[in-house]
């Protein structure tokens, strides 16, 4: 689809761009075979430059399967055309939120509880970035006047918490507006920030020069009370709420780094470790700034990316409870980086050279996942002309509140998935276009493993999966092929059903959450204890991911607090269990019965995982209708489906063996088909049995098949009329006995035996059902058979 | 060599294939006869021999048309009829032995008849069609010699022809013998099935597994399934390979030594009588003989490098060393394939290519083996990984020889006369020989009752039947029939009551049938 109509512009191209084409093929003659991921990467970027220029003349066009994969050689570009929308693996949609006020004192980010905060002169305006919505209004906060470093609100959004100076942090409770102001102690430290914390022990943490104060606050005593100090000396910190990690920096060169997790399950303090750093000489000392390093969480696991100016790589790092593991390196092409993670994919962002990579690194892979292309925007109403901008090519200029220079200075990129330009004062959110990303990957197994990964937009990633599986297999491509895309699909489904319960129990839990900042602590020991399950099963969750996960900071459930009880409260394992036990278990029953209804909605827009039925139904089905000729490739495909899910465990309806017997009764392939009965490769089930009744009149032995299925499955009603129907009346007499079948009518078996025109079998059946039936002797039919039975005898007499 | 030719002769074994389209004229009788064995009996034997079925035929034949004769009991001789193509009969004269009397089963004999002529047909197509081709019978002649001899070699033990008597009548001849697997592990075989066929290339692949001499899949028709199953079990299983190594090569030794043993005889008696027949028929050249390929040969198929069983019976590719890979015959569609076997332990695998997909014959057909092997290899899931799964699943799954012995039974199953299950050879020996007796004895009364009910009625040809006798030695012979399905079984140990041995059936019926044979 997106390779038609390329000629024209193609030639275009090749005429424009020959040198930068001559100038990038000749690079990349000199390495073959040694093709590389992203050689040639400075060559590869004037000719896109140039190309996309030319593009841009006519229509946009879009760069696809660019040397990125290991095996596809860099020479093979591939420049598509689309009609309706620009293409890129990521883009930012417009409208942006602005947060545009007159007399705002700067943009503050406050992550823990997503909310964006811009202070005036006496107030704090604050909007909510979950769920992002550009119209979404500020909420508005007094504040006294003052200088401004950093405004966090608390975790359960009661107080604020506003950053003055080196020395002092002033507290604010919103409804009483009481206000009081925590100072340093001694004059030789100064404070470097602060975060609000869910750990059992403190609800503020103060980072200062000389290292952690761990505070609780309290309004009524207008006071903060030390709990703990962790003295270490500290040049500068970095935190994120995501993965409750503060990372604190020290030494001459700030590569030493001290980090704690401050979670709700306690405070975990993880080994001192160094970063690398190349040096460029011996003498020089690179100093490491704040600015370089970058905490992300990724599928539940926290990794650290720092950059290294020097060696011009961006180093990863993984945190265990009791190790940091260095794990590899990505390439830089730009001294100045960014990272964000969008539905766990990790975008670099090359801001000098204006793209971003992006890279799934569930499995230690380091390949990126996609092209490095520019961000795009999308969404520009009509008057811009509808053409997505690309490149730091700025927008119509007539639209001056809109003038927006992509990764410019102005750009900040804050965790995880949103930019702000300090500028224009607007935010905007990234998101993935996995359609772009997914066509171009050739890979289909693991593109579909990738796609299953994402979280967010479920449902049209699912649509994405179904599409990209249906043309795999018209495709007619190698069963083992399609077995192996198939073994993804089914694998993923099971994964998300057993993480199906954990869903619920985490529903539960902020349910039960909501409740108790409503009726206080009536029902938090509750919540304690779903949580407990939720910590238990998000071990085992992770435990299926790889290497030494036991000793893994697993900040799945971390995570999911953090998105789901926004402003919530959340109470802590560690916390007694006070109240009573009636109350507790009452509120839980209440809630649970709640989080039900909403949870079967939820739990199907939280992943893209492919039921069978949803196979079956959008798959196989459409699929056959489209393929003709002989059916045994389908068959071959549902086989492989049938032992994906079977070694999986998972259950299938019987409408697929219902549909797979249709195909091969179709083509006459009754051997095959009665082999897969035989071993109950298609399982006995009652529909199934009807199939392959409608299938005996091509082949009795279906038909055999069927009885001895029904038989087999017990189903009396039904195996004894068929029985009657094939003649066997004593049979099914005799089978109707043993079996107390009642419910077939006599009048079957009577008129079965009037038709082999035998008296005696006639008088045995009109003798059996007396026996068998009360007052069966006093029915009209009785009497009517009697009749004819009499008939019959004499007539022989005679 | 006159010896031992007397030896097979006086053990009363006379087997010959007439057209009766052939040679209805006076003086031209010679020309009907197709096969005769023993072949140095003098023709006039040969004549009245084939006169007397012919003439019991055409009598027969009056009264019931669509079946004509099948036995005639003589004092002592039997007389085996089957009618293999239309006009074309095989008969089959039995002497009967004197210690029991009418103790041959007539039934098994026909079997017997009904095989040869099945693999006959496999590999050779129709002998009707064989004629068609060439119509002074000397091609047919000249290919059933080796055909049947071979055939027939099989019986021999040491110098007997050892027929089918009353001691193989808890076994089923021209029945498939399945074994029995678990749904995981089918599908693991429908998986491997499905890509074998499919990474072969053309989509009318058939293919046939077997574990050990047991049916594990199939996607050939019934009758074409059990053909090859025959012959996969008499030839090309690893059963059927180490015995052609090891017993075969027992009779070779003798046969290198002063002694003649019997094949030779048959062999040679064959040729004598070819030599008779191509006197008679100038038109065939001498080169012809060479020709003749004898699939059921002994001791020709084994295993190549490549895993694929190779065979120099079909003689070897001009040029290459690669053997000639053979054709069979489907019965159904008639439609000529390449038989290609491949073997992995236990495992063996029939892939069926058609002919007229294949275009440059032997190296289009080696081109595909490499696919079905390479081209699966490649990707991840390789073709001989998952063989080496499913055999690793079958192994485990599977019970050893005696599998499917039942303890204190004794017993045969049919289900619709294509597949059979029964007690293992060696646990049948223990019966005595009064249960044996009385057991072909019932199963003939079977097989007379289940013909009289195919041809009066055939609308309800399965009916139900039960019989339990009394054998002599007071052990229980019990036959059941119900919708298709037999149960034959001996209990000698049964002892005391009828409502015993019924009780017995009835749990075997329930355990090992699925409630088949429960009456109420």
């Amino acid at each position: 689809m997106k390779e038609r109509n390329t000629t024209s512009t193609l030639k275009r191209i090749l005429v424009n761009c020959s040198s930068q084409a001559k100038e990038y093929g000749g690079c990349v003659a000199k390495k073959v075979p040694e093709v590389e991921r992203d050689m040639c990467l400075k060559e590869f970027l004037a000719l896109k430059n140039c190309m996309q220029n030319v593009c841009l003349t006519s229509v946009f066009c879009y760069i696809k399967n660019f040397s990125m994969s290991a095996n596809a050689s860099s020479s093979q570009l591939t420049v598509g055309l689309s009609g309706s929308g620009g293409l890129s693996h990521a883009y930012v949609q417009y409208p942006p939120l602005k947060c545009n006020l007159p007399g705002s004192r700067g943009l503050y980010y406050d992550d823990a509880n997503k909310l964006l905060l811009s202070p005036t002169s006496d107030q704090v305006f604050s909007w909510k970035t979950v769920p992002f919505s550009p119209h979404v209004a500020a909420t508005a906060d007094y504040i006294n006047e003052g200088p401004v470093l950093s405004i966090r609100y608390s975790l359960d959004a009661k107080s604020i918490a506003v950053h003055r100076s080196n020395q002092e942090i002033q507290f604010f409770q919103r409804e009483t507006r009481e206000t009081f102001t925590h100072m340093c102690k001694s004059e030789s430290e100064s404070i470097l920030g602060f975060f609000w914390t869910d750990c059992p022990v403190c609800d503020l943490v103060v980072v200062k020069t000389s290292g952690l104060d761990l505070l609780t606050v309290s309004f009524t005593s207008k006071s903060v009370n030390l709990v703990e100090t962790k003295k270490l000396s500290v040049n500068w910190y970095v935190y994120t709420h995501g993965s409750r990690l503060v990372l604190l920096a020290s030494g001459m060169q700030c590569k030493t780094l001290t980090g704690f997790q401050l979670s709700s399950v306690g405070i975990v303090r993880l080994p001192r470790f160094e970063m690398v750093m190349a040096k460029s000489d011996a003498n020089s000392k690179p100093v490491l700034a704040a600015e370089d390093v970058f905490i992300i969480t990724v599928y539940g696991r926290i990794y650290c990316l720092q950059i290294d100016r020097v060696a011009m790589q961006l180093h990863s790092y993984r945190f265990y409870r009791d190790a940091v593991v260095q794990q590899g390196s990505l390439p830089m092409f730009s001294s100045k980086i960014s990272v964000s993670v969008v539905d766990n994919v990790l975008l670099v962002h090359q801001v000098d050279a204006r793209v971003s990579i992006l890279y799934d690194i569930f499995e230690d892979s380091r390949a990126p996942i996609s092209a490095p292309l520019p961000l795009l925007l999308r969404g520009l109403p009509q008057s811009h002309t509808g053409r997505p901008v690309n490149v730091g090519e700025s927008l119509d200029r007539n639209s001056s509140n809109h003038e927006l220079m992509f990764y410019g200075d102005d750009w900040t990129f804050l965790v995880p998935d949103l930019i702000c330009d300090v500028a224009s004062k607007s935010v905007w959110k990234i998101h993935l276009d996995l359609e772009v990303i997914s066509s171009s990957s050739s890979e289909v197994p693991s593109n579909l493993e990738f796609l299953q990964r994402r979280k967010l937009e479920a449902s049209k990633t699912k649509q994405l999966c179904l599409a990209i599986t249906r043309a795999f297999i018209l495709e007619r491509r190698p069963v083992t092929m399609v077995a192996k895309a198939i073994d993804v699909l089914v694998s993923s489904y099971s994964h998300s059903v057993k993480t199906c319960s954990n869903l619920k129990e985490t529903k539960v839990d902020e349910a039960s959450a909501s409740v108790g900042t409503n009726a206080s602590n009536s029902s938090r020991s509750a919540k304690d204890e779903s949580r407990v399950g939720v910590g238990d099963k998000s071990f085992n969750l992770s435990a299926s991911d790889s290497d030494d996960q036991s000793r893994e900071i697993d900040s799945r459930d971390l995570q999911k607090s953090g998105k789901e009880n926004l402003l919530g409260a959340e109470s802590s394992r560690g916390e007694v269990q006070s109240s009573s036990l009636h109350t507790q278990q009452l509120g839980l029953g209440n809630n649970q019965l709640n989080a039900n209804n909403s949870e079967r909605q939820d739990s199907q827009l939280t992943s893209p995982a492919i039921s069978p039925d949803e196979m079956y139904s959008c798959v196989f089905v459409p699929v056959g209708e489209e393929i003709v000729g002989d059916p045994s490739y389908l068959v071959a495909i549902i086989v492989e489906f049938l032992r994906s899910t079977n070694s999986e465990k998972i259950k299938v309806r019987p409408n697929i063996y219902v549909f797979t017997i249709q195909l091969l009764v179709r083509y006459e392939r009754f051997a095959e088909l009665s082999l897969l009965i035989i071993n109950k490769v298609l399982e006995p089930s009652k529909e199934v049995a009807m199939q392959l009744l409608e299938s005996g009149h091509q082949n009795p032995q279906m038909r055999k098949l069927a009885l001895d299925m029904l038989r087999q499955l017990s189903l009396h009603h039904d195996y004894v009329t068929l029985l009657v129907q094939d003649g066997c009346y004593l049979e099914a007499l005799r089978y109707a006995r043993k079996h107390k079948v009642t419910s077939v009518r006599p009048s079957l078996f009577l008129e079965a035996a009037l038709a082999s025109k035998d008296s005696q079998h006639l008088a045995a059946v009109l003798r059996f059902f007396s026996d068998f039936i009360a007052g069966f002797r006093n029915t009209p039919e009785y009497q009517d058979y009697f009749r004819i039975l009499n008939e019959m005898n004499t007539g022989l007499a005679v | 060599m006159g010896m031992a030719s007397v030896n097979t002769a006086s053990e009363g074994m006379q087997l010959c294939i007439f057209d009766l389209r052939r040679g209805q004229q006076e003086g031209q009788e010679l020309d009907k006869i197709l096969f005769f064995f023993p072949a140095d009996l003098p023709f006039a034997t040969q004549l009245s021999v084939i006169g007397l079925s012919e003439g019991l035929i055409t009598f027969t034949r009056i009264f019931s048309p669509d079946a004509a004769c099948e036995v005639i009991e003589a004092e002592r001789h039997s007389h085996v009829f089957f009618e293999a193509e239309s006009d074309i009969w095989m008969v089959m004269v039995v002497e009967k032995s004197k210690e029991s009397k009418a103790a041959c089963q007539v039934d098994a004999l026909r079997k017997v008849l009904k095989e040869v002529h099945s693999l006959f047909v496999l590999f050779h197509g129709t002998m009707r069609s064989m004629l068609e081709k060439e119509t002074s019978g000397g091609l047919i002649r000249s290919h059933l010699y080796p055909f049947i001899t071979d055939y027939l070699s099989d019986f021999l033990i040491g110098k007997k022809l050892q027929l089918p008597s009353f001691h193989d009548c808890l076994m089923e001849r021209g029945t498939v013998q399945m074994l029995t697997v678990g749904r995981e592990a089918a599908i693991e075989v429908q998986s491997l099935v499905k890509v074998l066929e499919c990474s072969a290339g053309t989509t009318s692949c058939y293919s046939l597994v077997l574990f050990q001499d047991l049916l594990v899949s199939t996607t050939l028709s019934p009758d074409d399934t059990i053909s090859l199953f025959t012959y996969a079990v008499l030839r090309l299983t690893p059963h059927a390979l180490s015995s052609g190594a090891t017993s075969w090569s027992y009779l070779q030794r003798t046969n290198a030594g002063s002694q003649v043993p019997a094949l030779s005889t048959i062999t040679n008696s064959g040729s004598v009588s070819d030599n008779i027949y191509r006197s008679r028929d100038t038109s065939l050249d001498q080169d012809n003989n060479c020709q003749v390929k004898r699939p059921l040969h002994h001791n020709r198929w084994f295993r190549g490098n490549d895993g694929f069983l190779a065979s120099d019976i079909w003689g070897a590719d001009n040029g290459s060393q690669t053997s000639v890979t053979p054709i069979v015959y489907l019965q159904l569609t008639e439609e000529r394939m390449y038989l290609c076997a491949y073997q992995y332990k236990r495992l063996t695998i029939i892939l069926l290519v058609p002919v007229s997909s294949i275009l440059n014959g032997e190296q289009g057909l080696s081109l595909v083996k490499q696919q079905v092997l390479e081209n699966v290899c490649v990707l991840s899931v390789p073709a001989s990984l998952k063989m080496l799964r499913v055999e690793e699943k079958l192994s485990k799954g599977w019970g050893g020889e005696n599998a499917y012995h039942v303890s204190g039974y004794r017993y045969l199953l049919v289900d619709d006369e294509r597949v059979s299950r029964a007690s293992p050879p060696a646990k049948v020996m223990t019966l005595a020989k009064d249960s044996l007796l009385a057991m072909s004895k019932l199963r003939e009364e079977v097989n007379l009752e289940k013909r009289a009910k195919c041809s009066t009625s055939e609308v309800n040809s399965d009916k139900e039947l039960e019989i339990c006798v009394r054998a002599k030695n007071g052990a229980w012979v019990i036959a059941r029939t119900s919708r298709g399905k037999e149960l034959y079984m001996v209990l000698e140990k049964a002892s005391e009551t009828l409502l015993y041995a019924s009780d017995a059936v009835e749990k075997f019926s329930n355990r090992y049938c699925s409630g088949v044979f429960s009456l109420d």
